[in-house]
C-alpha cells in the first residue's frame, strides 16, 4: 500500500523545526497506520524552500527513528524542486542519511550515499522482480560477502526490503527489492 | 559619536558598561544622529538583560529625527515597559507608527521572537526584498533567509526565558544598494550553551566559543540534526560576498567574505548572542 502526505499543504516556504515537528507528529501518525513494506510517499509538489532545521526535523529525525519506530515502512520523496533537493541533500549528508526520492517511475537516492551503495540500489530498483544476493552478486561482479555487507546497510538505513523466501531447490534464501 | 552601529557600538558599551560597573544604568544616545538595524537589536537585548535583573535603564536620546526613526523600527515599542526614555514619550505618541508596521518592504522594525511563530513573514519579506530590491536570484534569496531563520531559531532554542530580536534596513540605491539584518539576543551566549554538551570542548573563552560555533554540528545539543546555523551563515555570506559580525559575551568575530578574512577581538561583555549581517545588491 502506498499513502500520501502532501507536504505542499502547509506552504510553499517552510520555515522552522517548530513546524516541522508539528508536521512530523501527523508523518507519524501516517506511519503507523502502515504495515511492513507499505510506503509513505512525502509529496513535496509546491514547496519551494526549507530551511535546514526543518528538513533536520522533518526528514531527518523521521530516518533516524525509522528502523527503530517503523521497521519495514518505507518513506520516500517526490515532486521536489531544485533548490529543495540541494538543502535536503546537504541536511541529509550531515547527518550520514540517505532518503529515497522518486522522479516520475525513477527511485534515486538523495543524501550521504556511497557511490558502491548507489550502484547496488539501481541495480535492485531496476530488477523487475525481488533479487537474491547469489544474482546480485553476479551483476555487479562481487563477491558474496561483500555483496551481503552492502544489502545489509541498505536495509539498514530502509532503503531496501529484504523478505524470506524458499528457493527452488527448497532452501531458505532471502530476497530484496526496493519497494513493493 | 554620531553614528550607532554593529562596530560602534562596543565603543558606546566601553564608555560606561552595566554589564561591568554597578549603579544606574544610562544609555547616553545624545549626539547619534544614526543607528543601524544592528545597534538597534543590540541596545534592545541589552535593555532586556539589565531589565530582568531587576534594574530599569535609561536611554537619553533628544534629536528628534533619530526619536522619529526609533519609532518608525518600533524600537520604543520593543522596550515598553523595559526602559525609561527620556524625554519621555507621551502615549499614545510611543505608538505613533505601530499601524505602519509591515509596510515598508525595506524595512523590518525591531520584532520580538520568542517561538517560531513570528517567523515565516519576517523570512519571506526578506526573501521578497533580496529578490525584488537587491536583485538575488530566487534561489540565494531563500539561501540567506534560511540562514537568517536558523539565526532566529537559536535566539530561543539555546536560552529560557530571555527573548531575541531582529531587524532589517535596504540602504542605498542601484548598485549601492545594501541590506543589514540582525539577529540579538540576551541568553546565555555560546560559550555557556556549548559548554552544556560535553562533547564539546570545556571552559572556551568566548571567542575560543565562537570559533567552535561556526564548525558544522558543533551545538549545545547533542543530537546530530543540530550545529548547522552559524556554520551555513558563513557559507551563505561567503557565496554572496557580504561580511558578517559574531559576538558573544566578550568576544566578536568580523567575517568580511569579499576579502575571505575574519578578525576576532575582545570587547566588552554583555550577555548573549548578537549577529549582524551585511548583504551587497546584485544589481550591475
Amino acid at each position: 500500500m502506498e499513502q500520501t502526505f502532501a507536504l505542499g499543504e502547509y506552504g510553499k516556504h517552510l520555515w522552522t523545526r517548530d513546524l516541522a515537528r508539528k508536521i512530523r507528529v501527523r508523518v507519524v501518525e501516517g506511519l503507523a497506520e502502515l504495515a511492513p513494506g507499505d510506503v509513505l510517499v512525502i509529496d513535496a509538489q509546491g514547496v519551494e524552500v526549507f530551511d535546514f532545521s526543518f528538513a533536520n526535523e522533518l526528514f531527518g529525525k523521521l530516518l533516524l527513528e525509522l528502523p527503530k519506530d517503523h521497521s519495514g515502512r518505507f518513506v520516500i520523496v517526490e515532486h521536489l524542486t531544485a533548490y529543495t533537493r540541494e538543502n535536503l541533500a546537504k541536511a541529509l549528508e550531515s547527518l550520514g542519511l540517505v532518503i529515497i526520492e522518486r522522479k516520475g517511475k525513477k527511485l534515486e537516492m538523495l543524501g550521504k550515499a556511497h557511490t558502491v551503495d548507489q550502484q547496488t540500489f539501481n541495480v535492485i530498483a531496476q530488477a523487475k522482480e525481488s533479487i537474491t544476493a547469489a544474482e546480485l552478486k553476479e551483476k555487479l561482479g562481487i563477491n558474496l560477502n561483500a555483496m551481503n555487507e552492502r544489502l545489509t546497510k541498505l536495509t539498514g538505513l530502509g532503503l531496501v526490503r529484504r523478505e524470506k523466501t524458499v528457493s527452488g531447490a527448497g532452501r531458505e534464501q532471502y530476497e530484496y527489492r526496493v519497494l513493493s | 559619536m554620531a553614528k550607532l552601529d554593529a562596530r560602534t557600538f562596543d565603543d558606546f558599551l566601553r564608555r560606561d558598561n552595566p554589564f561591568v560597573t554597578a549603579g544606574p544604568c544610562v544609555f547616553d544616545l545624545r549626539g547619534v544622529t544614526f543607528v543601524s538595524p544592528a545597534a538597534l537589536v543590540q541596545l534592545t537585548a541589552a535593555c532586556h538583560a539589565i531589565h530582568q535583573r531587576g534594574q530599569t535603564p535609561v536611554i537619553a536620546i533628544e534629536d528628534s529625527s533619530v526619536r522619529s526613526y526609533l519609532l518608525r523600527a518600533a524600537f520604543f515599542s520593543a522596550l515598553e515597559g523595559v526602559a525609561d526614555i527620556q524625554p519621555s514619550l507621551v502615549k499614545p505618541w510611543n505608538r505613533i507608527y505601530d499601524h505602519m508596521r509591515g509596510s515598508n518592504p525595506m524595512l523590518i522594525e525591531v520584532t520580538k521572537i520568542e517561538s517560531g511563530a513570528a517567523l515565516p513573514s519576517l523570512l519571506d519579506q526578506v526573501v521578497d526584498v533580496l529578490r525584488f530590491r537587491l536583485k538575488y536570484r530566487k534561489n540565494d534569496a531563500f539561501d540567506v533567509a534560511t540562514a537568517v531563520s536558523e539565526l532566529s531559531q537559536n535566539t530561543f532554542d539555546h536560552n529560557q526565558n530571555t527573548c531575541g530580536f531582529l531587524a532589517m534596513q535596504v540602504y542605498g540605491k542601484g548598485a549601492k544598494r545594501f541590506l543589514e539584518i540582525a539577529v540579538a539576543d540576551h541568553g546565555c551566549g555560546l560559550a555557556a550553551t556549548l559548554g552544556r554538551n560535553p562533547k564539546n570542548p570545556r571552559a572556551l573563552s568566548d571567542v575560543e566559543a565562537i570559533k567552535e560555533a561556526i564548525k558544522p554540528g558543533v551545538s549545545e545539543h547533542d543530537d546530530p540534526t543540530r550545529g548547522t546555523g552559524l556554520y551555513h551563515l558563513l557559507e551563505i555570506t561567503y557565496k554572496h560576498e557580504g561580511s558578517v559580525q559574531i559576538r558573544s559575551g566578550s568576544g566578536i568575530a568580523r567575517y568580511r567574505m569579499d576579502r575571505k578574512m575574519g578578525w576576532y577581538l575582545s570587547v566588552p561583555p554583555m550577555p548573549g548572542v548578537q549577529v549582524a549581517l551585511t548583504l551587497p545588491s546584485k544589481a550591475a
